[in-house]
């Protein structure tokens, strides 16, 4: 009898990829190669060297350092933005679709008006209230996530609301926070996993739109979608400027997507 | 008939809804028009008697009102910085924006719409996977970046177009598309992508069901069973795809304005927010939301023009 393949190979691909990405924002958080807000005139622009692996930028910082430091603060933002997005989400998502009711036609008014918002608009609404910066974009970004999620969550519990397995637990006493956390909520895990992860890569995507737009991560502070920004005048001296931390973006997105593909497949 | 006037009744209270909330919400910054013509050193009497004659003393519902009046009029207030009407200011660069998010739109439907059907048709083979994987990649590549490449490959090393020689479209029209091909194939690869894979799923999914059996049993060949039954079917997720593209592509083109300089919409709602010059933001921001809503309601339209099973309960 053959073995069945326990994993795709999109999967394995995708696995690897983000194993190599993760290592490298634990690397940066711990230590990077240089200082990534020193200057260094004597080294402006050059090119990618053993000394400098991806080159130096227009101040003479060393890009390598600063692409380590970027991944991380992209990293923490698209956590900090799914998780947001996911919770919030996944109560609201519950709650409406197991009680259905007035509450669930208003909540879900309001998410539909949400949802009609493209995410990096009302980012940009937040912005240009409360001001430029990171936890702004965390947070504009984070209710913009949220009814994705609640729409997702709310299907699946009024697919599961019916079922048997519900209504004997209730007929068992169960209190129905507990049937919505512990009875119905694991179930919709796959769902919800392949989700979260689609999530946090538009959240990459976004946050990396933002900070090139200059209104996430605020310069000195290093972030792959303002590295992209400022390396654009130096685009044809210094391409590499542009192509490390692009080719990071890519990275991150792509090894994010292949094991969501790997986790629906399965 | 009733479905479509039950979604154009969602449709306008979502309209009405999204305006309360950005007036709401703008309306909450501290300092408004009064302040920003007279600036911060004014005296409190000269301001008092300018709100009074602008009317900002008003409760906030009435203000609202008449505030929402005159933007359905087309008169969407005064700008702080410039001191000119929001409309005028916005006029002449809101079909540049648009034009870009039209032709995106097209090259998407122009490009995905055979290769999505091609992969379907061979899927499996080593074409499909090839053009898979590059499709894979294709996706992860934020459009801005996209952007850089395209400068850098087809501006700077093989010189194609000038980057930053955006023309208007007042002076030299066809210069104007011109320019606009490179950044409109930036906003539109990733979107692409995402749309031959959705299109390749669908038409796989769609031919394992027991009608194109039917089909091929009364002697159809494979391209009548697919052009015929199969892609009519497949197209509906796909549609719903696209609706939502032209909105992200909207929004896209005000970061791929950026990358290429181009003063379009994006331009000026980006120097607006950095000189809190809230009366350009807020119209910026209703009418793209407009137009992403509209589209929405044109998708849910066709979507049952296309299959008149999706009835008004969804």
């Amino acid at each position: 009898m053959k073995k069945k393949k326990a994993y795709s190979t999109n999967f394995i691909i995708g696995a690897v990829i983000t194993g190599i990405v993760l290592v490298m924002i634990i690397i940066g958080f711990i230590h990077t190669p240089y200082d990534i807000t020193k200057m260094n005139s004597a080294v402006k622009l050059a090119p990618p060297s053993l000394k400098h692996l991806m080159g130096c930028d227009n101040f003479g910082r060393d890009i390598f350092s600063r692409v380590l430091k970027g991944m991380g603060n992209t990293f923490v933002i698209a956590f900090a933005t799914v998780t947001i997005g996911a919770v919030c989400g996944v109560v609201i998502g519950a709650f409406t679709g197991f009680f259905g009711g007035w509450l669930d036609e208003v909540l879900m008014r309001i998410n539909d008006v949400l949802f009609a918002f493209p995410s990096i608009l009302l980012a940009l609404v937040f912005v240009s209230i409360f001001g430029t910066g990171k936890y702004n974009v965390v947070a504009a970004l984070g209710i913009a996530f949220i009814p994705s999620f609640a729409r997702i969550v709310r299907g699946e519990f009024i697919k599961y609301r019916e079922m048997d397995y519900v209504k004997s637990a209730r007929l068992a006493g169960v209190s129905q926070i507990r049937i919505i956390f512990v009875h119905i909520l694991p179930n919709t895990m796959t769902v919800l996993l392949s989700s979260i992860m689609i999530g946090f890569n538009n959240a990459v995507l976004a946050e990396a739109g933002m900070s090139y737009l200059g209104i996430g991560v605020q310069p000195p502070d290093a972030s792959l979608g303002s590295m992209l920004s400022e390396s654009q005048t130096y685009l044809f001296s210094a391409p590499w400027y542009a192509i490390f931390p692009g080719a990071m973006i890519i990275l991150m997105v792509l090894g994010f997507s292949l094991l969501a593909d790997g986790i629906k497949e399965k | 008939m009733k479905y479509i006037g039950k979604k154009l009744v969602t449709m306008l209270m979502t309209l009405l809804c999204i305006s309360f909330l950005v007036y709401f919400a703008f309306d909450l910054i501290p300092g408004d028009a009064a302040l920003a013509a007279l600036g911060t050193d004014a005296s409190p009497e000269s301001l008092a008697a300018l709100r009074e004659q602008l009317g900002l003393n008003r409760p906030f519902l009435t203000r609202y009102l008449a505030w929402l009046m005159d933007f359905v009029r087309g008169d969407f207030g005064t700008s702080y910085k410039y001191h000119m009407p929001v409309a005028d200011m916005i006029a002449s660069k809101l079909p540049i924006t648009v034009m870009m998010a039209f032709i995106s739109f097209l090259m998407m439907i122009v490009v995905s719409l055979p290769l999505g059907i091609y992969t379907a048709k061979h899927s499996g083979k080593h074409i499909d996977r090839f053009i898979m994987a590059l499709n894979q990649i294709m996706m992860s590549v934020p459009h801005f970046f996209m952007g850089i490449i395209i400068t850098y490959v087809f501006g700077l090393v093989l010189k194609l177009f000038t980057p930053g020689g955006f023309v208007s479209y007042e002076t030299d029209f066809v210069g104007f598309l011109a320019y606009l091909i490179f950044p409109c194939i930036a906003i539109a690869l990733p979107k692409i992508a995402m749309s031959v894979k959705m299109l390749r799923s669908s038409c796989i999914e769609e031919a394992k069901k027991d009608y194109v059996r039917t089909a091929y049993s009364k002697g159809n060949n494979t391209n009548k069973v697919l052009y015929r039954h199969v892609l009519k079917n497949a197209m509906i997720p796909v549609i719903t795809l696209w609706g939502m593209t032209l909105a992200d592509m909207l929004v896209g083109s005000i970061v791929i304005e950026q990358v290429f300089n181009i003063p379009g919409i994006g331009r000026i709602l980006l120097t607006s927010i950095s000189y809190r010059d809230y009366p350009v933001v807020e119209t910026i921001i209703i009418l793209i939301a407009t137009v992403v809503i509209v589209t929405n309601f044109c998708v849910d339209v066709i979507y049952q023009l296309i299959d008149p099973r999706i009835s008004v309960q969804d």
